[in-house]
């Protein structure tokens, strides 16, 4: 009897195990691939700053506080950042209060104009920003006839503030909206003025939200390298002495020296979002919906002129660098022309396309589209296999983490949002001291800059993931279970489906990240594998300005066409809830 | 014998607090039992073991003779109801209550058969094409029990499937399950914190509290012989005194009560449980003759509330509040009001006496 019992016990013990394999090799494997790619980047980072020939040592880092010209660029990112922190804040603010809490007309626009920025590389802001006030600006040289032009901290500072505006506007935009007007309604019914209440009410009740959004600011210009490089002329700030040391001076060491003196602002800013996020969350309640009455005359005139401001301000950005792409020499001569398309032989290497179009096209059309345009179709390659796996890798990690709950998803969600902190600069000198080793064989490939885009953005995709997986009752999926449905069936025929429109947001999102991504895979190109937001940079830097503006149009039509792409196939417009972490 | 579930010694623990406590059952196959308590006793727990979506941590879970503990819960085969409802929102009706058949890789042309069967069964075939967004909550509940039927489980565990619905709906669905079960004799696991749906639709009633089952019996079983205070108290409504019990009387300190229960009867300190239609209330001078005097109290009419069929008073005699259902006729016949002195009469064999140590809430 005894016996029998326990033989019975070995065969049906064995499917609960099955499954708890299969969730633990998952886990697993996506563990081991954020610490792999994420984690052992860092540490060689670190290594490599605070060892010298195998002793510890801060040599490094006297060097750096010892030599003003260095040091100089820290101080000048702290001064950039929150400089923007403050301006982008307080205008995303009250562009968000339009938004909500008023009736002004031309929402829509507002708010669809307002995520304009996110389509582009940040990059975009520079050039427009050049074109119309640098050394030969339309504005400065043309219509003013002034000396003065904008390269260096006001640039950085202007640029950036548009950059980082709609991921801004899109915190508050939520904290306003889910927080109840109705508070705002009882303190003028007892009598409270409108500037009082909104001292007393408003504001108070969307403090964590607001620091969450100044945090987040502030870590996205911190890190960024697209701005600076482009408009920071001799003003140098972490991002780009980072750049500096490794490509131009050779100097690993320093480099990875700044690398860390950077982490410091940006993790301690991440943190800082993400726990204002959580509490920020805490204050929204769940049945703050009501009627919004209609704004007074003013109140609607006031806010209607004020979000015009910066609405009008991101689309003369793009028109400007549109218009900087297909005028024959800006500023002087402005007849029409399609030559800065055609781009120097940039080179690179794109297999598949490469073959394809020149086997399909003939003469100028094939050296043009084949062999020109490589770096474009390595871009739109590239992004198409970060979008898949990016947004599958990151479902299922939200789905370890949020439904199956086995021993160690701590660990896994830690991994899995830690992304975010890391600056893309830091990321990709990482890659190059962990991965540029003979044996490592996808170094130099595509498929480093694949991973390297993935990981970047793991943050954003993971938790939109698992916001979207919260949403399903527990029981849906106990149900199918409970109705025979093994744990794989389980996941693709009831809870992926119902997760469709997040993946597909998610793989928008990674779609538009590799599309415009600058600082962490600037690290990685190579003459052989080249990708078109890289080459604005180069073009830029070669003098050829108008072909940058056009490089970053056919980034931005491609983002477009997406898009519209995703929304034909979900029904939704991909961008809503969707912001730039990394 | 028939393919009968067993629950032995079954106990739960989470953490250090024991959610259900080395519990003992014998369900028989084709029985509807209902498992019923406050929130926070139990009977989810018991009822997600058997399932197989909570571990056991003490105890066997036997069904047809075979201990199904560490069984996954797709192998047991038990058709599951949520509060929920738990419907695929991305499938029609026909397609949700098509899935555990698909799963089970049934040919088409049976599941198309099954399915309609299944339509018929709640009279919901118009509704097949439809989104469970497109359905009201009790369609969609009926749509949810078809669809655990459907795969024709060994067992059906419902847990709370009518909480979420509004009163009237909750009253004609009970009814259909009850149907549904009768006619399709198949083991049904009910839970349930309502204790008048408890009542009026198992077989058997198991009343459960802090972990453990309390009594287990037929529903007029546990209406008329709770076999504790706590039944006594959860389970409809009853007044409750302490006193001391010598021979066929209970003293109170403030009055005497003549008893008349047969059995074994609890001895020193007691409480006396009757439930409020048992207790006749009347105008002084209206006294019946067959009225033993010992067992008549006067008092005042503090509250009227109205119940529909019944008009529920709450009477302050001498302090204490008594509580007393009076059917709406003989309420206006006997031409009471709030603030009315009446006198009370309570049978003596109306009363069910309880050993003291057990307190009631």
């Amino acid at each position: 009897m005894n016996q029998k019992e326990d033989s019975r016990r070995l065969t049906l013990s064995a499917p609960v195990s099955s499954e708890r394999w299969l969730v633990g090799s998952t886990m697993s494997i996506l563990l081991a691939i954020l610490i792999f790619f994420m984690l052992y980047p860092v540490y060689d980072i670190c290594k490599l700053s605070f060892f010298r020939e195998g002793a510890f040592t801060l040599k490094n880092y006297g060097a750096y506080f010892t030599n003003p010209r260095m040091f100089r660029s820290l101080t000048n990112s702290l001064y950039v950042s929150l400089i923007t922190t403050l301006i982008t804040t307080v205008l995303a603010f009250f562009f968000a209060y339009g938004l909500t809490r008023t009736t002004i007309p031309g929402k829509n626009l507002f708010y669809t104009v307002s995520t304009f920025p996110l389509i582009a590389p940040s990059i975009i802001q520079g050039l427009a920003l050049i074109l119309l006030f640098g050394r030969n600006g339309l504005i400065t040289r043309h219509l003013i006839h002034t000396d003065w032009n904008i390269y260096g901290a006001t640039g950085i500072i202007v640029a950036e503030c548009l950059y980082c505006f709609p991921n801004a506007l899109f915190i508050l935009y939520t904290t306003l909206s889910a927080v109840d007007t109705r508070l705002d309604e009882a303190a003028q019914s007892l009598g409270a003025s409108a500037l009082k209440t909104f001292y007393k009410v408003t504001l108070p009740s969307t403090k964590y939200g607001i620091a969450s959004a100044a945090a987040l600011v502030f870590n996205l210009t911190i890190t960024d390298f697209g701005v600076p490089v482009v408009i920071g002329g001799n003003y140098s700030v972490l991002a780009t002495e980072i750049y500096q040391q490794v490509i131009g001076m050779q100097r690993f060491d320093l480099g990875a020296t700044i690398s860390v003196i950077l982490l410091i602002p940006s993790m301690g800013a991440f943190l800082l979002n993400y726990y204002l996020t959580k509490k920020s969350y805490a204050l929204i309640s769940g049945q703050a919906r009501p009627f919004l009455q209609p704004s007074r005359p003013f109140k609607k005139w006031l806010f209607t002129l004020y979000c015009w401001v910066p609405t009008l301000f991101i689309l003369i950005v793009f028109v400007t660098v549109f218009a900087g792409s297909v005028v024959k020499t800006w500023p002087y001569d402005f007849s029409l022309t399609l030559k800065h398309f055609d781009f120097p032989s940039l080179g690179g290497n794109a297999p598949l396309w490469t073959n394809f179009w020149a086997s399909v096209l003939e003469g100028e059309w094939k050296s043009l589209i084949a062999y020109k345009y490589a770096p474009i179709w390595n871009s739109l390659w590239v992004s198409i296999l970060v979008a898949i796996g990016g947004a599958s890798l990151t479902l299922l990690a939200g789905y370890i983490v949020e439904k199956k709950r086995p021993k160690g998803e701590g660990i896994l969600y830690a991994l899995s949002v830690l992304p975010a902190a890391i600056p893309g600069t830091v990321m990709g000198l990482g890659y190059i001291l962990a991965f540029n080793k003979p044996y490592f064989l996808i170094y130099g490939t595509f498929w480093i800059i694949i991973i390297n885009i993935i990981i970047c953005n793991f943050t954003l995709g993971t938790l939109s993931s698992i916001a979207n997986l919260k949403q399903i009752d527990r029981s849906i999926e106990e149900a199918a279970v409970s109705l025979g449905a093994n744990p794989i069936a389980t996941f693709t025929r009831v809870v992926f489906p119902l997760t469709k429109t997040a993946f597909f947001s998610n793989v928008t999102f990674f779609f538009m990240r590799a599309m415009t991504t600058i600082s962490a895979v600037i690290f990685l190109v190579s003459a052989k594998v080249k990708l078109a937001a890289i080459e604005i940079i180069f073009l830029d830097i070669d003098g050829r300005t108008a072909s940058a503006n056009a490089m970053c149009t056919i980034i931005i039509i491609l983002v477009v066409a997406m898009l519209f792409g995703m929304r034909l196939i979900t029904g939704k417009s991909g961008l809503k809830g969707m912001s730039a972490t990394a | 014998m028939g393919r009968n579930l067993r629950l032995e010694n079954l106990t739960k623990q989470f953490g250090t607090l024991t959610a259900v406590d080395h519990v003992n059952l014998e369900i028989e196959e084709g029985e509807f039992i209902c498992f019923l308590g406050p929130s926070g006793c139990g009977k989810t727990t018991v009822l997600r073991m058997i399932t197989g979506f909570e571990t056991v941590t003490e105890g066997k879970i036997i069904f047809d003779g075979k201990v199904i503990n560490r069984l996954i819960p797709q192998k047991r085969e038990f058709g599951i109801v949520f509060q929920s409802y738990a419907l695929f929102p991305n499938m029609t009706v026909e397609e949700n209550i098509a899935f555990g058949l698909k799963v089970r890789r049934m040919p088409k042309e049976k599941i198309g058969e099954r399915v309609n069967q299944m339509l018929n069964l709640i009279g919901l075939r118009d509704w097949r094409r439809l989104y469970p967004a497109q359905l009201s909550g009790g369609q969609q509940q009926r749509v949810a029990l078809v669809r655990a039927l459907a795969p024709d489980p060994q067992v059906l565990l419902l847990d709370e499937p009518l909480s979420a619905l509004d009163a009237k709906i909750r009253v004609r669905l009970r009814a259909e399950i009850k149907r549904l079960q009768q006619e399709l004799k198949k083991t049904m696991i009910y839970v349930t914190h309502d204790q008048e749906e408890a009542l009026s639709i198992a077989d058997r009633v198991v009343v459960m509290e802090a972990g453990q089952f309390r009594q287990v019996g037929r529903p007029i079983e546990i209406y008329q012989c709770p076999n504790s205070s706590f039944v006594a108290d959860f389970v409809g409504t009853s007044n409750f005194f302490r006193g001391i019990r010598a021979e066929d009387q209970v003293h109170t300190g403030k009055r005497v009560f003549k008893i008349a229960q047969r059995g074994p009867i609890p001895e020193g300190e007691v409480f006396l449980a009757i439930r409020p239609e048992k207790i006749e209330v009347f105008k002084p001078g209206d006294t019946a003759v067959e009225m033993d005097s010992t067992n008549l109290a006067s008092g005042r009419i503090d509250v009227v509330t109205f119940l529909g069929a019944a008009v529920r008073l709450i009477i302050r005699v001498e302090g204490e509040e008594v509580i007393s259902d009076v059917i709406e006729k003989e309420f206006a016949q006997r031409q009471l009001r709030q603030g009315d002195e009446v006198k009370l009469y309570f049978p003596p064999e109306a009363f069910i006496v309880y050993p003291a140590e057990e307190v009631p809430r």
